[in-house]
């Protein structure tokens, strides 16, 4: 699963997902990718999931490109243990995505086969999503 | 170069608020710029972006106002709205027949490459093309022809050189290569090798990762 090698601070603090995406709201590598439509946070067990579904179905056929990357330490306590006491301990890690953010790109297959492929990633994922084709795609 | 028709009409306030009713009215907001005048707001349908902007193929533009000016024009740059992909605004740069601009030019490959016919995939690095020259001397397209590029050999920005543009790419830039497919059939070496390796010193492979597949 994907995380950081590194990283400066074990812990971070909730933060709050407002507005829309301000950057990565375009494809930039393959022909077609799905879009966030919701905010998120995206665990790297759920990327994991998405990218195994979507490679499954093409076959090895094309490339494909994860877009998001798991950065944000998510912490939780113990069961049964009193409130206080210090925060918890990193439990997993997940990236946080925007309405807008382009999650998953593919290219080298035909439309047919990325669509489906992208839809059974989507249903992996926890937020409502957008199949994208890049404006200058030809048949 | 194709050309096509955008009729607008000059913006008499370009504040936000009527940006916002604008848009909500199916409008783009427009800019024209380059030449010697004050930038020029206009606005224009957005449906008269859809065979300039959704299309592998490149135009140059003629903005005919309400008032009966005309203006030849390239698309410069276009901004989307991050969710909805909506065409927000768009930019355009006045063209001149005896000033040069930068565009990108879509490149179409010719023929079937050697290395694909022996199982090898044809990977692009690049679709377009930056070229600046004239524009009556630019081209639709630019072909790049790859029928003699074998199983790990790359097609650089060099082999589609031409007097009517310069390319702003340097001269390393790959525009495509063939890789190793998993579901390659046979490496035919000897099949008509005519060229002496001597001769396409630049076409020859360093690339470890496909070496390695």
């Amino acid at each position: 699963m994907l995380q950081p090698k590194r990283t400066k601070y074990r812990k971070q603090q909730k933060g709050r997902m407002k507005g829309v995406a301000q950057r990565g709201h375009r494809l930039s590598n393959g022909t077609f990718g799905i879009k966030s439509l919701d905010s998120s946070f995206i665990t790297a067990r759920q990327i994991e999931a998405a990218r195994i579904a979507a490679t499954r179905y093409m076959k090895r056929e094309g490339s494909l490109w994860i877009k998001i990357f798991p950065d944000k330490p998510i912490t939780k306590k113990p069961l049964e243990v009193r409130m206080g006491k210090g925060k918890g301990a990193v439990e997993y890690w997940a990236a946080v995505v925007k309405p807008g953010r382009i999650m998953f790109e593919i290219g080298g297959v035909p439309m047919a086969t990325a669509k489906e492929a992208l839809r059974l990633a989507a249903q992996k994922l926890p937020v409502r999503t957008k199949f994208i084709v890049a404006r200058d795609y030809q048949e | 170069m194709k050309s096509i028709t955008i009729k607008g009409s000059k913006r008499e306030s370009v504040g936000k608020k009527a940006t916002k009713a604008l848009r909500n009215a199916g409008q783009v907001p427009c800019v024209l710029y380059g030449g010697d005048a004050e930038p020029l707001h206009f606005t224009t349908e957005e449906i008269s972006f859809q065979h300039l902007v959704y299309t592998p193929d490149v135009h140059t533009v003629v903005i005919e106002l309400k008032s009966g000016e005309k203006y030849n024009a390239i698309l410069q740059d276009i901004q989307f709205h991050p969710v909805t992909d909506a065409i927000l605004h768009v930019d355009f740069y006045e063209i001149f027949d005896d000033k040069a601009i930068s565009m990108e030019i879509p490149i179409h490959t010719v023929g079937v490459a050697r290395g694909v016919k022996n199982g090898g995939v044809l990977r692009y690095n690049l679709r377009r093309l930056k070229v600046r020259g004239l524009p009556g001397a630019l081209p639709d397209y630019i072909e790049a022809d790859v029928t003699k590029l074998k199983i790990g050999q790359k097609l650089y920005v060099t082999a589609v050189e031409s007097e009517d543009y310069k390319i702003q790419h340097p001269d390393n830039t790959v525009i495509c290569q063939v890789r190793t497919s998993r579901n390659i059939v046979a490496l035919d070496d000897d099949d008509e090798d005519d060229d002496d390796p001597q001769d396409v010193p630049s076409t020859e492979t360093d690339d470890v990762a496909a070496v390695k597949e």
